[in-house]
């Protein structure tokens, strides 16, 4: 197992130098730079700026350096733990890639918490039960929460809670200080999704573990059947279930983004969103490469807790 | 049984894809283009519920996705209100205004929802499929040549999958669309650099798996063209995973479109689209007693992606049962 | 204080008719009589101020001290006043910095940092008195010196500060006759542009006669800061308001403080009488989000009410939804020198088909009023009134068949929605309503990022054109030959010779006469669509007293009070 972790790792590095690259080559070209002025000075600003005093403007923000050299300055600075300034919002990167992860991080905090024993639950009460009125009852509410777009659930819980009802605000941008009742539109919102899925993965799971022989065989046996449960079959249809929840952190990350936006929470896919669309380079390169650390992270993690877990694989 | 199917299917998505696409330089000839289509999507259900009868899981799934087929190659034909031409604002359903009945109400600016909801089926059936497709080609021509040819085909190929999974995919395609800008055509492009290189793997598993067969040998010795190989004896092999695959990766790519849209990131207006709808609803009618603007494309999108997800449990719950 | 010689000019054509009350109030203003004797002169009562001299409004009977507004809006950088761009970061600056003038709701200006203002007769030269007992923070008193070496800042060619677009500024400066790498002409400060002539007077020795100094010392650009000033002003605002700058996060707040001390300990006097609110936080919503933001109580007061979310602000129970008339408009204007509108003949037959009255009706229903394409407002003092459009589809038919195109034409109109989406409402409605004439017009919408990097190149755009006291202002800006935002590339030495013209005359039945002749010149030339003159509407909860809304969007809190 070290030797695949080794491996990985030095492929995730390799793969976010490739990635930097290309994202430095990408966004900077003239298209880029006419669109951040145009961002910061504003449209007529710009018609009215004299070539010279538009280069000037780029001289000033380290627009205009031949690539490379840009891209050597970068990789060396964030070797020494400086990652830039964002032209954006007039902060370092840093600070504001540690509070956006921050509050990504609460907010997956909060939904890790609730949807593992949740969805866990259902799952295996739901593939215990093949078949059964609670089977059905959850495999359909779980199909139909995977099919609606977390963009119709947001505005539709904001129009029922947030509105209709006055219990949470309509907007997480926590403008009075952090409070949990800004968090729960994103949160539900997320949950939504993310309950269903893990819900449907952990009874199929569920399912195809009850239907083994050697399960049926323990039953035959007489062998008590929580016992059997509790002791073999859920061992082995966790497995499954268990990596995904690992990747959940990579999916995440996406959904995040949509959700985010959407409830105007400051947090990470706010701030990719906003310097993707302003053309932020340094936050972008940034957050991408955090994305990276994560997805193969994550990757990793799932991969190592499927070994872990799974005696067959192990110890051949 | 497959060749029909593969013919309904073009005589579907060819004209429609035709007719969203390329609407403005088709002239006159656009009014016609999709009536052979409309007989197609109904025989082509037709077909499926004979050949799954026995999953009614399956079953619901292609009756939702036909019913949308049916809307979207209908459009034109059906008596719908110009869905673009801002009428009476704020008016609830069932209102009447100006001798026309606006079924499902009109949105903020006056639009007949019911003529947006039915016309906007169109963009994301034809997006969402061609682009879904595409994501295949690549991924499988991909696959099979890393799979089959093994060596640095397969290394280079691995490589630049790997780059491409290490994106959480709505970073990619917030990226992509950023650089590219927003069209239907680069929504392809992030949709196929998204998908695509899980296609690879899975492809690239079964050619490496299939390489060591009889029957791909017997075809070696019989000095086969490898690219024969691959797409005669190879392909239709693992044609059953591919379809359970494919309708559900469907299914994400229409919720891709129509969160991509809401961000401002995907088809551009003004023409009408579901994502599009719900995100001017989403600013100007939070209020219950106008939430049908909301409601009927949601629910609209929600059952057309219902369906993708129950087709492929229905399949792989009959395959199982074989 | 000795009358301007043209005064009694200006109150006979009062008198005799030819002149309505409103222009003779804003002329008089102009001309450095105080608001409240103009509206004397004319004959109506002024709304209420605290004393002839201040700027603000009285304050009303219980208003109460304390408390902390919090207002809904896009919490923007402070770097430098003077090249400020956004609206929203001079509305964060308003409570620290002030203005040398003050423009009200009612488009009227009253005095603010100088206490009056007097024109020679000639307009050339301009005699401005500044008001003593101001404080600084640091706890200087303001001085001539300083309000000089501001308007200095203001006419410098090398700040690159869009002030230069106001013509007091620009007649502060000079042409050198040489030529920059863009081939435009270079320019430089005047020698003796500004003359300090006491502690408290200032002399402005202008190049060219401008009726409106007062006015352009209004601007949202023209906030005073102490000499001592360096860029970023988020790091050390010193200003003559009664707050000062506690918090700035770009994107995310902005705190404002009441100040009760000097930095050097000593009390703090504000000049402007009572003010209420201990503190004012602006807090980061998205246009979109700031009326659902409102609803759940999470802000007090927002920018700006965009018209199609009308609906649900008025179902917040007890909001206010505050609005006023602009001379904000649409421009959706073709290039002269392109294919295919070089041909008048195909500018006039979009024009004629499009029917402005029911495109305004569509996107502002009440609200707003119509406008007949030649980019002058009824709210303008100048404004000559021409007749209105009146659409003929036919006439349109006809014209297109005899520049060729009788089966149609394809039209592509690129609207970039940089003030929101009812641009693109106002398009499509055009687009509807042209193609009964047989032109085929393709609405299409890019983000107003890429916008502004194609907005003076396409060929048929939709520019949303801000508010402007003066109907000349934008003229001067849009049509010139050689402007820089001349997106429509309009040149016609007449109508720039009799521009001109019109700017140079204060008498006003004659400006007027000279406006018509520039007002028919434009609009026959069928350069540019401008459907309507928008409203803009801004919406506080019950709680906010003295909120007003402002034609140029500039938000004016230093009265306001929370009960």
């Amino acid at each position: 197992m070290g030797n695949l972790i080794v491996r990985r790792v030095t492929q995730m590095l390799l793969i976010m130098l490739t990635v930097s690259l290309l994202l430095f080559a990408i966004f900077d070209s003239d298209q880029f730079r006419e669109k951040a002025a145009v961002a910061e000075l504003g449209g007529f600003g710009v018609a009215t700026l004299s070539a010279d005093d538009y280069h000037e403007w780029l001289e000033k923000k380290g627009l205009n350096e031949p690539f490379l050299a840009r891209y050597g300055r970068w990789l060396e600075s964030v070797l020494h733990g400086d990652m830039g300034q964002s032209i954006e919002k007039d902060i370092a990167v840093s600070v504001l890639l540690k509070e956006s992860l921050t509050n990504t991080g609460i907010l997956a905090f909060f939904v890790f918490l609730i949807m593992i024993p949740v969805s866990l639950t259902l799952g295996v009460l739901a593939g215990m039960n093949t078949g059964s009125p609670l089977d059905r009852v959850i495999s359909i509410v779980a199909v139909l929460t995977t099919s609606i777009p977390q963009i119709a659930t947001a505005v539709l819980l904001t129009v029922i809670l947030a509105l209709g009802l006055g219990w949470v605000p309509t907007k997480s941008a926590m403008a009075d200080g952090w409070s949990f009742r800004g968090l729960v539109l994103p949160l539900l919102t997320l949950l939504l999704y993310d309950i269903g899925y893990l819900v449907r993965m952990t009874r199929a799971a569920m399912t195809e573990v009850m239907a083994s022989q050697y399960i049926r065989t323990a039953v035959l046996k007489g062998l008590p059947y929580r016992r059997v449960i509790l002791r073999h079959a859920l061992r082995n249809a966790l497995i499954v279930p268990v990596t995904l929840i690992f990747l959940e952190l990579n999916g995440l990350l996406s959904q995040v983004v949509v959700v985010e936006v959407f409830f105007q929470y400051a947090g990470f896919g706010r701030m990719l969103f906003d310097a993707a669309n302003f053309g932020d380079l340094q936050v972008l390169q940034a957050a991408t490469l955090v994305a990276v650390c994560v997805a193969v992270g994550s990757q990793l993690l799932s991969d190592a807790a499927y070994v872990f877990l799974n005696p067959r694989v192990r110890f051949t | 049984m497959n060749s029909r199917v593969v013919i309904l299917l073009a005589l579907i998505w060819f004209p429609l894809t035709a007719y969203v696409m390329f609407r403005s330089a088709l002239g006159a000839l656009a009014n016609y283009l999709l009536l052979p289509a409309i007989p197609s999507v109904i025989v082509l259900y037709v077909l499926a519920l004979r050949s799954w009868r026995e999953s009614w899981v399956a079953i619901v799934g292609v009756s939702l996705v036909s019913f949308w087929l049916l809307m979207a190659v209908a459009a034109p034909y059906l008596p719908l209100v110009d869905p673009n031409k801002p009428l009476v604002p704020f008016l609830a359903p069932g209102g009447v205004r100006h001798g026309i009945l606006f079924l499902l109400g009109s949105d903020m600016r006056g639009r007949d929802v019911l003529s947006r909801t039915v016309w906007g089926c169109q963009r994301v059936l034809v997006w969402g499929i061609t682009a879904t497709s595409v994501a295949y080609a690549v991924g499988a021509g991909c696959g099979l040549i890393a799979g089959y040819l093994g060596g640095w085909w397969d290394e280079f190929v691995s490589f630049a999958s790997n780059v491409l999974l290490s994106f959480p995919v709505m970073v990619l395609f917030i990226l992509v669309l950023n650089l590219l800008g927003q069209s239907g055509f680069n929504i392809i492009i992030a949709v196929t650099c998204s998908s695509a290189p899980v296609i690879m793997r899975i492809v690239r598993g079964l050619a490496l798996d299939a390489k060591s067969r009889d029957y791909i040998q017997a075809a070696q010795t019989r000095g086969e063209h490898p690219l024969w190989i691959m797409l005669v004896e190879l392909l239709p092999n693992v044609r059953g995973p591919i379809i359970v695959d494919a309708s559900l990766r469907l299914g994400y790519t229409t919720v891709a479109i129509t969160t991509l849209t809401f961000l401002g990131l995907g088809l551009q207006p003004p023409d009408p689209d579901w994502g599009l709808m719900i995100k001017e609803a989403a600013t100007a009618a939070l209020l219950w007693k106008y939430s049908y603007m909301m409601i009927v494309p949601a629910l609209s999108v929600s059952s057309l992606i219902l369906g993708f997800n129950l087709i492929a449990d229905g399949l792989r719950e009959m395959s199982l049962r074989d | 204080m000795n009358e301007h010689s043209l005064l009694p000019r200006l109150r006979d054509q009062l008198h005799s008719g030819r002149m309505d009350r409103r222009e003779f109030i804003r002329f008089a203003t102009l001309l450095g009589v105080a608001a409240g004797t103009a509206y004397a002169m004319a004959g109506m009562s002024a709304p209420a101020m605290a004393s002839s001299t201040l700027p603000f409004p009285a304050a009303e009977p219980g208003a109460k001290r304390g408390g902390k507004l919090r207002v809904g809006e896009m919490v923007a950088r402070m770097e430098d006043p003077a090249t400020y761009n956004w609206n929203e970061m001079a509305n964060q600056t308003r409570p620290i910095l002030e203005y040398l003038t003050l423009v009200g709701p009612d488009n009227v200006v009253r005095p603010m940092l100088i206490e009056s203002w007097k024109p020679s007769a000639d307009l050339k030269t301009w005699t401005l008195q500044v008001r003593s007992g101001v404080m600084w923070h640091n706890g200087e008193e303001l001085t001539a010196e300083h309000v000089a070496w501001n308007i200095r800042r203001w006419s410098d060619p090398a700040l690159g500060s869009s002030n230069l677009g106001l013509s007091t500024f620009a007649a502060l400066t000079e042409y050198t006759g040489d030529k920059d790498s863009k081939g435009r002409a270079v320019r430089r400060p005047l020698k003796n542009g500004v003359e300090v002539q006491d502690s408290r007077t200032v002399r402005l020795n202008l190049a060219k006669p401008v009726l409106s100094v007062a006015e352009d010392c209004g601007e949202f650009c023209t906030l005073v800061v102490h000499p001592s000033f360096k860029p970023p002003l988020s790091h050390n605002p010193i200003g003559t308001g009664p707050y000062t700058l506690v918090e700035l996060r770009v994107g995310d707040r902005c705190i404002l403080k009441r100040i009760t001390k000097t930095t050097d300990g000593r009390d703090f006097h504000y000049w402007g009488g009572d003010v209420f609110l201990d503190e004012i936080h602006f807090h980061h919503y998205e246009q979109e989000n700031q009326t659902a933001a409102l609803a759940s109580g999470s802000v007090d007061a927002i920018y700006e009410l965009p018209v199609e979310q009308i609906e649900l602000a008025r179902s917040i129970p007890g909001a206010q939804i505050l609005s006023v008339e602009t001379a904000q408009t649409l421009c959706c204007r073709m290039q002269v020198d392109v294919k295919p509108f070089n041909d008048i003949r195909v500018r006039r037959a979009v024009v004629k088909a499009a029917d402005n009255g029911a495109i305004k009706k569509l996107v502002f229903g009440e609200h707003g009023s119509v406008a007949a394409n030649f980019h002058v407002a009824p709210i303008h003092p100048e404004y000559f009134p021409l007749p209105l459009q009146v659409r003929d589809v036919a006439g349109a038919r006809q014209l297109l068949k005899e520049a060729g195109y009788e089966n149609g034409i394809d039209l592509n109109i690129v609207v970039g929605n940089n003030d929101g989406p009812w641009q693109q409402a106002a398009c499509e409605a055009l687009r509807d309503q042209v193609k009964e004439a047989g032109i085929n017009l393709a609405v299409t919408v890019v983000p107003a990022t890429k916008f502004w990097e194609i907005w003076t190149k396409v060929p048929f755009g939709a520019t949303s054109w801000a508010h402007r006291p003066l109907g000349t202002m934008a003229l001067s800006q849009a049509y010139r030959t050689g402007a820089s935002w001349n997106e429509s590339h309009f040149s016609d030495p007449e109508f720039d010779k009799a521009l001109s013209e019109a700017e140079a005359t204060i008498d006003v039945p004659t400006r007027k006469a000279r406006m018509q002749k520039v007002e028919t010149i434009l609009r026959d030339a069928a350069v540019v669509i401008q459907p309507m003159w928008r409203p803009v509407f801004i919406l506080a909860s019950a709680r906010v007293h003295g909120y007003k809304a402002h034609p140029a969007r500039q938000m004016q809190l230093t009265k306001v009070w929370m009960s």
